[in-house]
């Protein structure tokens, strides 16, 4: 059974569309790469799958939920479906260990130190267990996007949306983020990630999409679509990134 | 620890104030006005038309007003009650911060130098102006042969502290709070005023140059002194429970009310009417709100949720055109609120009970502010209120942050709700208190205020103020606050969000921390003019901490003439604003330090 069933999404931003109508399905476990030039639409779709963008129309499915304007459905989902972001947005007032409790314990209802012992094993799990006292301000922009990734995974979600999540970062830490993430994938997580890192996508993905103008190009497997692309768009995009 | 640094001191000077032509002319600009500021300001405080007796023997007009000395008690509890928490939180939030003696000398010596220039640049002579004739004169005032035992004392310390540095010793820097305040009370003991008496003819006659004029007050500052350090040690002790602190943090909200309402006031309570009205009424509302926060999150009681705050509607429209007493309105506008938050906040034990305690808390803030609010006063005072003086300065200025603070709060998150009803009313209070000028609002609540009320309800004067003062400076905060509230960048919503975070979560644990810390200073600036505004209330007749010099001691001639000494009470006033504001600042200074941790 598909884990999201997205069916013909339409959205518009004012006058202008951004999607123009976008179906697609991911299986419980699948791994799936959204790449595709800025302004086509990737990052948005994806911010419609938690709701943090509203399509107007066409129908998302997940889980079993369709995402309507129902406050209950929507925070419902949103815990179930985690999201990291291109430039982190952790709570800078909190320290890291604060951060990833925050939700398990005012969303979840867990007790404090149960949630503590969940964070510690995930920060052990990204790599920086020393860190956890630490503000957000102190940390490099690497460490921040796993502290961010761990904040995400201590709802224990069934689904990770990571939009850009290696964008802002210097070379030399976008590694240590895709290392996190390719664990992450290993370990048998639903993942849509849009990112321009195609060698992650060729190493872990199930299926890549390429995204232009609002609509969906191809969808291949990461072999077809990077050593055999259906569709002239792709192989320009192709072309210009790697 | 003495030896300073001598190269690095001069490379600091150079850098910073000769580095070039135009800074060096500024340095010596700035001294000179600074040197002839100072010079004027000694001249004018030592010529020998001064009367300084007229400050030191109007203290208690300046502090109390007219307020009866057979109640002087209940102040003293009032100001033994703020040291006790004072001391208690200095204790229990103690940052374990060390400073070491030789710092502290170090910081002395500093002053004492500072104090050695000023009296080296001291005048000798001073201006004095008759009043009768007009005629300008050149009197002396402070000789060189003056100068010598002060200066020997100050040279006598310069060693003291220089032996003193030598000693290897630590402490924490925030006992030192209890040192900073035991020296005053050391100097109270000590210390020698002249005391004045007056014969049968109202002449000054000075029959004990050598009297102590702080006898009335020298041993109630002392056992607060005594309970400060005691409660800071009991502080100390009860460091890590954090129950403890919650208590205190509790206590600090309630205090204020306690204050006003049962120990300044007096107020004359019918125990009657206490009985058959208020007490049930007060445990009823408690009762249902605890109830509404344990089981509304039930499966059974869920479903009928809308009718019960359907209900609760229409019974709190309804009860603000009946007659019933105050505090059943207040109560159920109070529960209605609750009740509309409760469903998301007592999903858990923990929530639960925190809400519980924030019931209980408001509901008796309430029931303290409607009975201080409305009781008559058995103290009675000539004149026209309770309130005089710094008392009365200090009300307005705690009870205008105080009560302020939560509303400015309240309307700026109403300002930015996404409820038109909501905005629209919060917009329209904000708009109108900021469009017209806080004298104008003095005057309402002096003059117009009495035919807005509900009939059978009356406040004092005092109280009215209040209301207004709260009602104007929450119209600031709250702009204040909207503008901290647009400095959070859009992603911390939308990270909120997609964790799953409700909105009143999103509020309290995201929004408005960030939004709080972010305008800090804005913050003090307000409560600081909100200290000195509270100077107006002289324009509708009450006598506040500036009037009480300027108009009463300026035209006092019973018992003593100290008719035209009014310019001496001046400096004295505006150095006790200085004073205030500028440990205000500082303090605030320190907390940003604290708070700025965090940031990037």
């Amino acid at each position: 059974m598909s884990i999201i069933e997205a069916k013909d999404v339409k959205k518009w931003f004012g006058d202008f569309q951004a999607l123009k109508g976008i179906s697609m399905e991911i299986q419980e476990g699948e791994v799936l790469v959204v790449c595709g030039p800025s302004g086509s639409g990737k990052s948005t779709f994806i911010r419609c799958i938690n709701r943090l963008e509203q399509h107007q129309e066409g129908s998302i499915i997940v889980d079993g939920i369709e995402l309507t304007n129902d406050i209950k459905n929507i925070e419902a989902i949103r815990s179930e479906v985690g999201m990291v972001f291109q430039s982190f947005n952790l709570f800078p007032h909190l320290t890291v260990l604060q951060n990833i409790t925050l939700a398990p314990i005012w969303v979840r209802k867990k007790s404090k130190s149960d949630s503590e012992v969940k964070a510690m094993e995930l920060l052990e799990r990204v790599g920086i267990p020393e860190q956890a006292h630490k503000f957000p301000g102190q940390l490099s922009g690497g460490q921040q996007q796993r502290v961010a990734i761990a904040r995400a995974l201590a709802m224990e979600p069934k689904i990770m949306l990571f939009d850009e999540p290696t964008s802002a970062l210097d070379p030399e830490m976008i590694k240590e983020v895709l290392d996190v993430m390719k664990e992450l994938a290993k370990s048998g997580m639903t993942m849509i990630v849009v990112t321009h890192e195609m060698g992650f996508a060729k190493e872990v993905a199930d299926r890549v999409m390429l995204f232009d103008d609002g609509l969906m190009v191809e969808e291949n497997t990461p072999n077809e679509f990077f050593d055999n692309p259906k569709n002239d768009r792709t192989k320009l995009f192709l072309s210009q990134i790697l | 620890m003495m030896n300073i640094d001598l190269k690095k001191q001069t490379r600091v000077i150079k850098e910073n104030l000769f580095s070039s032509p135009v800074s060096t002319l500024l340095t010596f600009l700035t001294s000179y006005i600074m040197i002839s500021f100072f010079r004027g300001m000694f001249g004018f405080a030592t010529a020998p038309d001064k009367d300084w007796l007229s400050v030191l023997n109007n203290m208690q007009l300046y502090m109390v007003q007219a307020y009866p000395e057979s109640d002087f008690i209940r102040i003293w509890i009032c100001v033994g009650l703020g040291f006790i928490f004072s001391g208690l939180s200095v204790g229990l939030w103690e940052t374990g911060e060390k400073t070491s003696l030789s710092k502290l000398c170090l910081t002395f010596s500093k002053i004492i130098f500072g104090i050695i220039f000023l009296t080296l640049i001291a005048p000798t002579t001073s201006v004095i102006v008759s009043t009768a004739t007009g005629i300008r004169e050149q009197v002396d005032v402070f000789s060189y042969a003056e100068r010598i035992p002060l200066l020997s004392i100050l040279l006598g310390l310069l060693v003291v502290f220089f032996l003193l540095s030598k000693i290897n010793l630590n402490f924490n820097k925030s006992f030192l709070v209890s040192i900073y305040l035991f020296v005053p009370i050391v100097f109270l003991w000590l210390m020698k005023i002249p005391t004045i008496k007056l014969d049968a003819e109202n002449q000054r006659v000075f029959p004990d140059p050598l009297m102590p004029i702080a006898n009335s007050t020298k041993i109630p500052w002392t056992l607060i002194w005594m309970s400060f350090v005691a409660a800071y040690l009991i502080g100390i002790y009860f460091k890590n429970k954090k129950q403890f602190k919650t208590a205190v943090s509790i206590s600090w909200v309630l205090l204020p009310l306690l204050i006003f309402s049962w120990i300044f006031k007096k107020p004359l309570i019918d125990l009657n009417e206490l009985i058959r009205n208020d007490i049930p009424v007060f445990i009823g509302f408690l009762l249902v709100g605890v109830l509404t926060i344990y089981f509304i999150n039930n499966k059974i009681v869920e479903k009928f949720y809308g009718y019960y705050l359907g209900l609760l509607v229409i019974v709190t429209l309804a009860s603000l055109f009946l007659k019933v007493i105050l505090l059943v309105k207040a109560g159920l506008l109070l529960l209605l609120l609750f009740s509309v938050i409760i469903p998301a906040v007592s999903t858990s034990a923990k929530g639960k009970r925190s809400l519980t305690i924030v019931w209980i808390v408001s509901l008796t803030t309430t029931a303290f502010l409607l009975e201080g609010g409305t009781s008559t006063t058995q103290i009675v005072v000539p004149g026209s209120s309770i309130f005089g003086g710094f008392s009365l300065t200090w009300l307005l200025a705690i009870f205008g942050t105080y009560v302020s603070f939560p509303l400015g709060v309240l309307l700026a998150l109403g300002r930015n709700s996404s409820l038109p009803i909501i905005k629209g009313v919060c917009t329209g209070i904000i708009e109108l208190v900021r469009s017209v000028p806080y004298i104008t609002w003095l005057f309402f609540a002096s003059v117009t205020m009495a035919v807005f009320l509900p009939d059978g309800v009356e406040f004092n004067l005092i109280v009215r103020v209040l209301i207004v003062t709260a009602f104007f400076s929450g119209a600031y905060f709250a702009e204040n606050i909207r503008g901290g509230l647009q400095s959070i960048p859009k992603g911390q919503f939308e990270a909120a969000d997609a964790i799953g975070m409700n909105t009143v979560q999103k509020t309290s644990l995201i929004v408005l921390p960030q939004a709080l810390r972010a305008i800090v200073p804005t913050l003090v600036s307000s409560i600081i003019t909100g200290f000195k505004d509270s100077s107006l209330v002289t324009i509708i007749g009450l006598f506040d901490f500036l009037t009480i010099g300027r108009m009463v001691i300026g035209n006092q001639s019973i018992p003593i003439n100290f008719i035209g000494h009014d310019r001496e009470n001046l400096l004295f006033i505006a150095l006790v604003y200085w004073i205030f504001t500028f440990t205000l600042s500082r303090r605030s200074m320190k907390f940003e330090k604290r708070l700025g941790l965090g940031e990037r």
